[in-house]
């Protein structure tokens, strides 16, 4: 597994490379996730060191999230000074884009459909 | 005995809230398992409430409580990097289905951040509030470091970002219902879309196909999102 962690670690170092040479807006380790993509493209497939590493990471992915988030704890002004703002964007806006996400998809496959047959 | 040098250590160790941290989140693994994996009993959740209360209770600093699990933060760079592995596996798809996907991932993608920051400038809330809402739609650790690039607050963000996974794994199969969608693959593609890995996790109960369409709208709206949302706002900036 070591050789697959490896591996994550050297993308993300040459994303971040990337990123800081070129002045790039995209956060260093989406471009190293983009640069393995096209890794696994080019050598059409994972190997099995890799899988265990990446499987380590995303099991407990959540994990992950909870230092940030209880940076919550000084936004208490915020959130309750905009409570039915966000909750409004945050529960009908996420219905409604849902719908239209959904909809939008499926106007567009009938259409692929009809045209093959 | 030295009890004060004994509380010294535990109040200055990074070991205390480490594993009070990691203990929290195995507690809500445990309670989610055990209620079925019900969306809201999600283990991030539990372990939101159970360290909140905490932090709150020992009124200890947000900035003591990271630096101690600081550890835990930096993972999410090599866990981004290792997203890239289930849309490797999930980009087949594409092919069966190129244009509606590209198109539904740009309009819909780009619809789903303008109705959200539409709905908040209209009922009045502030700048920081509507950068932090940008990234709702992407998986949590590019929405950190995304939100952190963009100048947003990437507590905010992933909150917004819990929140949004938790509504559309609540009441996406409901509106499906109500507005007639046709395909499991529009289903689990807008889940994906919109509401990233927990959607993600609700699409696997209408079939498999849907499930790697989510998989697929998740991993592209995140590396979309991560490289054109910076630029925009840098633009309007």
């Amino acid at each position: 597994m070591l050789k697959g962690i490896i591996v994550l670690l050297v993308f993300q170092f040459l994303g971040e490379c990337i990123a800081k040479f070129f002045e790039l807006l995209v956060p260093g380790p989406v471009i190293g996730m983009v640069l393995l993509l096209f890794f696994l493209l080019i050598r059409k497939g994972s190997f099995i060191s890799l899988d265990n590493a990446v499987a380590l990471h995303l099991r407990y992915l959540p994990l992950l999230f909870i230092p940030a988030a209880m940076g919550i704890i000084t936004q208490i002004d915020i959130i309750t000074k905009e409570f039915w703002a966000i909750f409004i964007a945050l529960f009908f806006g996420t219905l409604i884009a849902l719908v239209f996400a959904a909809k939008f998809m499926d106007f567009l496959t009938s259409r692929v459909n009809k045209d093959e047959l | 005995m030295n009890y004060e040098a004994l509380t010294n250590y535990i109040s200055s160790t990074p070991l205390t809230w480490l594993i009070i941290t990691l203990a929290a989140f195995k507690l809500g693994i445990i309670i989610y398992e055990k209620f079925n994996k019900h969306t809201l009993l999600q283990p991030i959740i539990i372990a939101y409430v159970i360290i909140l209360s905490l932090i709150v209770y020992t009124n200890t600093s947000f900035e003591k409580y990271f630096k101690s699990v600081e550890i835990i933060h930096f993972f999410l760079g090599p866990a981004t990097v290792a997203l890239a592995l289930p849309l490797y596996k999930n980009l087949k798809y594409i092919k069966s289905l190129f244009l509606p996907i590209v198109l539904t991932l740009f309009i819909a993608g780009v619809f789903s951040i303008v109705i959200a920051i539409s709905l908040l400038y209209i009922f009045g809330a502030h700048l920081p509030t509507i950068l932090s809402m940008t990234t709702k739609s992407i998986t949590a650790p590019i929405a950190i470091i995304t939100s952190e690039q963009i100048g947003a607050i990437p507590s905010l963000a992933v909150g917004f970002v819990l929140i949004t996974g938790i509504v559309g794994a609540l009441f996406g199969t409901i509106v499906f219902k109500i507005f007639k969608v046709k395909y499991e693959t529009s289903k689990g593609f807008a889940l994906g879309l919109v509401s990233h890995g927990i959607g993600t996790a609700r699409a696997i109960e209408i079939s498999e196909k849907a499930a790697a369409f989510a998989a697929l709208a998740m991993g592209l709206s995140g590396i979309f999102t991560a490289i054109f949302l910076p630029m925009v706002i840098t633009f309007f900036k």
